[in-house]
């Protein structure tokens, strides 16, 4: 049923209207009485935002492949269409094909931040699908899936979610999609499905875990039943060079986030930083080669028609080969009209050759991340970065004529003191004595060092997993002690944001199952878009709490020992518990980790992969014993 | 170098794009089409694209004119049927010539609406009527914004209704507006100010969606702006 009658009359009543009628360039259509199976890929945020993610352009061309699947976009609503589509009983509807949601096959939903939980709950609704998974009954089509960075903890939603999947979903998607289809046409039951679903690698069905808790609310076991195995192994890539990547996006028309083409160029991080989950979660480090980098940019490039081109990857400037791979881009991109944009460098090997390489494109500002305001802080954190690095890299950056720089910094560390604060202005007072030091400082335009500083966060899969955070009146405190350091640095200017988003997302980041009623209930109380300072609602989520007798303060800022059974302790992201022990420990002497290339920390990546994850030669072997499976 | 006129259209899903989202996405179009467009000169180069009148957001339109220029080896008629594989269905090209007239010879537009009924309490001829006795005031002053805030103008004077029609539970206008780059006045201007006086003077009429649709781009001497 093609809703385009129903959908038209409210259009032109809302913002943007152009997000809420599909029809882009590039987007993919198909007779959908030719395909055996659609999956409606879900992006829980704004069209602006969701259109930006590169994950569900790589999953929508991945199925889309496949002649026999359909795969369309999805995106919540703003809060205006929300309210005509709700008046007039229009349901959610796919992008491509303008059909309701509720009679797809697959319902997948991607989750990039905790924050959107509500969003995913309240789309559902809005496709009018029951939002509890065992509400959805035996008929075994829809199925309500989700994958993505958050699926490492995914209790705090597992009572609405038929299944997850962990790591990266190239392959998995298509597998668990051709069982369905087998299945579904010999006639098989949802839980039947889910249950042979739940054999494959990298497929998490939470309803087939019992979760029982100990009196003090810490979990006692997860307890597999039907067959399910006792942990879950997430997925990875092995050849990741080799791996198909999309060749076209949908082109937005109205402006999103990132609009822009954007190539992968390394998955996974060497780095270790302690407090950075997506630097665990993505291992093991794994790159394209330069010439994969270049053939998939150009073929983006032609297909799309962008006049932008960003490098995607959790640190670009580690990529081994990046000055050949930056020379081959520059050859099209410079002939061709097209801006070329590197995010995520880092301050310890940027080069005068890289910076040489986005003078010629770039003229907005540098940003980078040295987290820590301090050296002893930085260490604790394993940043790795020193000053005189950092101090290096802006030199390079006001040599070649930049006058702003933008730095990124955290609070709420563990073992963070009030010098560690005062430390982040004292830095960047220092960029800025250096900038005035230098004979041939630019001209013109003073200089401006820009701080970000955000709360941290401890997340699951990390060695700071352990770590409460830092309660509300600490970081207020924090806060102005970073107020009162600013004052009079006329050259820097300082950022920060109110915490409660922060804490909800330590809350959500590490919970329980026994969430997932919390969860409901902020959504009943009208609490979406979370993430949004204009919508988030943080008295909505504490009543939620209150009505389950549960407090924020057991989840974000309650030291977790080592032997507690953690609500995700049965998902296996290769990363061994035993070595976040160890990294931990060795954080709080302020010990640092060396990089993956230089020395292998076995973190344990290298037993399920069976091989070192670089050729150490003869300089640094790998641990012995790791190769066991 | 080969200066272009495109007569293109916007229908359906297309209508919902609006002027500033045409221009990116047109700039894109010329470049997955591989067409050769001229590059303005300077420090930072930018595709040359103009569009001599902006067409109002929901509007459909079979007339919209896009001017550019080919840099290269291609003629304008392989340049069409390249830019009509990668844009979409609802946003075609449906011919190309060389531009006769100046952007500023535009004088006119002319435009069919069509205001459907709410329901079948609503009759057509009902909605006629309460037109007619709207449209026979002596004046019909709205609020118009303007670059330099708000003004009052009189609408009923810059409108010319060429004709009147009913269709199937539906009114039909035919609307000659004028158009430019020095005055631009916009159907809706007339058809809001009708549906604003229909509540205190015809409360029985209910009105339901309204579709518009550009029909020609004209010069002051009533001949198609090519």
């Amino acid at each position: 049923m093609n809703l385009f009658e129903k959908i038209e009359p409210l259009l032109l009543r809302v913002q943007k209207p152009a997000r809420y009628i599909g029809g882009e360039p590039g987007s993919i259509m198909k007779d959908k009485s030719q395909v055996k199976a659609r999956f409606a890929f879900c992006f829980p945020d704004r069209y602006d935002v969701g259109m930006s993610h590169l994950g569900m352009k790589v999953l929508y061309a991945v199925i889309n492949q496949r002649p026999e699947y359909w795969c369309e976009r999805v995106f919540a609503p703003d809060t205006d269409f929300e309210a005509l589509m709700r008046e007039h009983k229009l349901p959610l509807y796919a992008l491509e094909s303008l059909e309701p949601v509720k009679d797809f096959d697959f319902i997948g939903f991607t989750l990039q931040y905790e924050l959107c939980y509500t969003n995913i709950l309240n789309m559902l609704d809005l496709a009018g699908v029951p939002v509890w998974q065992r509400d959805r009954g035996e008929s075994i089509a829809p199925i309500v899936c989700a994958g993505g960075s958050c699926a490492c903890n995914p209790e705090p939603i597992a009572e609405f979610v038929d299944l997850f999947f962990l790591g990266e979903g190239e392959e998995v998607d298509l597998e668990v999609m051709d069982l369905y289809v087998r299945m579904r046409d010999a006639g098989a039951t949802r839980s039947e499905f889910l249950k042979a679903a739940a054999q494959i690698q990298g497929v998490y069905v939470p309803s087939l875990y019992d979760v029982s808790y100990n009196e003090d609310g810490t979990v006692k076991a997860v307890t597999p039943k039907d067959g399910a195995p006792a942990t879950v192994r997430k997925r990875i890539i092995e050849n990741f060079d080799k791996c198909p990547a999309p060749e076209s996006f949908v082109v937005p028309f109205s402006e999103i986030v990132h609009d822009r083409a954007v190539t992968e160029v390394l998955r996974g991080c060497l780095r270790g930083c302690r407090f950075c989950q997506a630097g665990f979660l993505y291992r093991p480090f794994r790159e394209k080669t330069p010439d994969t980098i270049c053939d998939q940019a150009k073929k983006l490039i032609d297909n799309t028609g962008y006049e932008e081109l960003s490098l995607c990857s959790l640190s670009t400037s580690d990529h081994s080969r990046i000055e050949e791979m930056m020379d081959g881009l520059l050859t099209f991109t410079d002939n061709e009209h097209i801006n070329l944009s590197l995010p995520s460098l880092r301050v310890d090997n940027f080069s005068t050759g890289l910076m040489n390489r986005l003078r010629r494109v770039r003229s907005s500002g540098l940003t980078f991340a040295p987290e820590a305001g301090t050296q002893r802080m930085r260490d604790v954190i394993n940043k790795n970065v020193t000053e005189e690095e950092l101090m290096r890299t802006c030199k390079i950056a006001f040599n070649a004529g930049q006058t702003s720089v933008k730095l990124y910094f955290m609070m709420g560390l563990p073992t963070e003191t009030d010098d560690d604060i005062r430390g982040i202005i004292e830095l960047a007072q220092r960029v800025v004595d250096m900038f005035y030091e230098m004979e041939h400082r630019p001209k013109g335009k003073p200089v401006q060092i820009s701080c970000s500083i955000a709360t941290f966060v401890p997340k699951p899969f990390t060695p700071f997993e352990f770590h409460p955070q830092d309660t509300r009146e600490m970081i207020a405190h924090k806060q102005k002690i970073l107020e009162e350091a600013v004052a009079g640095h006329k050259r820097i200017r300082a950022s920060w944001h109110f915490p409660e988003t922060s804490i909800l997302e330590a809350v959500l980041a590490k919970g329980d199952r026994r969430l997932c009623k919390v969860v409901y209930g902020a959504w009943k109380r009208g609490c979406i878009f979370d993430a949004w300072s204009e919508h988030f609602s943080y008295p909505g989520w504490l009543e939620s709490f209150a009505e389950q007798g549960l407090s924020v303060e057991f989840y974000a800022n309650r030291p977790r020992p080592y032997d507690e059974v953690f609500p995700w302790d049965h998902l296996d992201y290769y990363v061994d518990k035993a070595f976040l022990i160890r990294e931990n420990e060795k954080a709080k002497q302020a010990q640092t980790t060396k990089h993956c290339r230089l020395q292998c920390a076995g973190c344990g990546v290298t037993k399920v992969t069976g091989h070192p994850c670089f050729d150490y030669g003869k300089a640094a072997p790998a641990p012995s014993g790791t190769a066991t499976n | 170098m080969v200066p272009v006129r495109a007569t293109f259209e916007k229908r359906r899903r297309a209508k919902y794009i609006s002027h500033l989202d045409l221009m990116r996405c047109m700039q894109r179009a010329f470049r997955r089409a591989g067409v050769p467009i001229w590059f303005t000169e300077g420090f930072n180069p930018h595709a040359y694209l103009m569009f001599p009148l902006a067409l109002s957001l929901g509007y459909e339109s079979g007339c919209e004119c896009m001017d550019f220029r080919i840099d290269g080896d291609m003629s304008m008629e392989e340049a069409m049927t390249r830019l009509n594989s990668v844009l979409p269905p609802d946003l075609q090209i449906l011919a190309v010539a060389a531009p006769v007239r100046k952007h500023t010879d535009i004088a006119f537009a002319d435009y069919a609406v069509r205001l459907d009924c709410a329901d079948a309490a609503t009759s057509a001829e009902a909605l006629r009527a309460a037109w007619e006795q709207f449209h026979a005031q002596p004046e019909i002053l709205v609020e118009k914004k303007t670059k330099r805030g708000t003004a009052q103008v009189d609408v009923k004077a810059q409108a010319q209704v060429t004709d009147v029609q009913t269709a199937e539970q539906a009114l039909v206008l035919k609307l000659r507006m004028p158009a430019g780059t020095s005055v631009n006045v916009n159907p809706g201007l007339l058809t809001d100010a009708f549906l604003a006086w229909l509540p205190e003077h015809a409360p029985a009429v209910r009105t339901g969606m309204m579709h518009a649709e550009r029909l020609a781009i004209l010069c002051e001497d009533g001949t198609p702006f090519a």
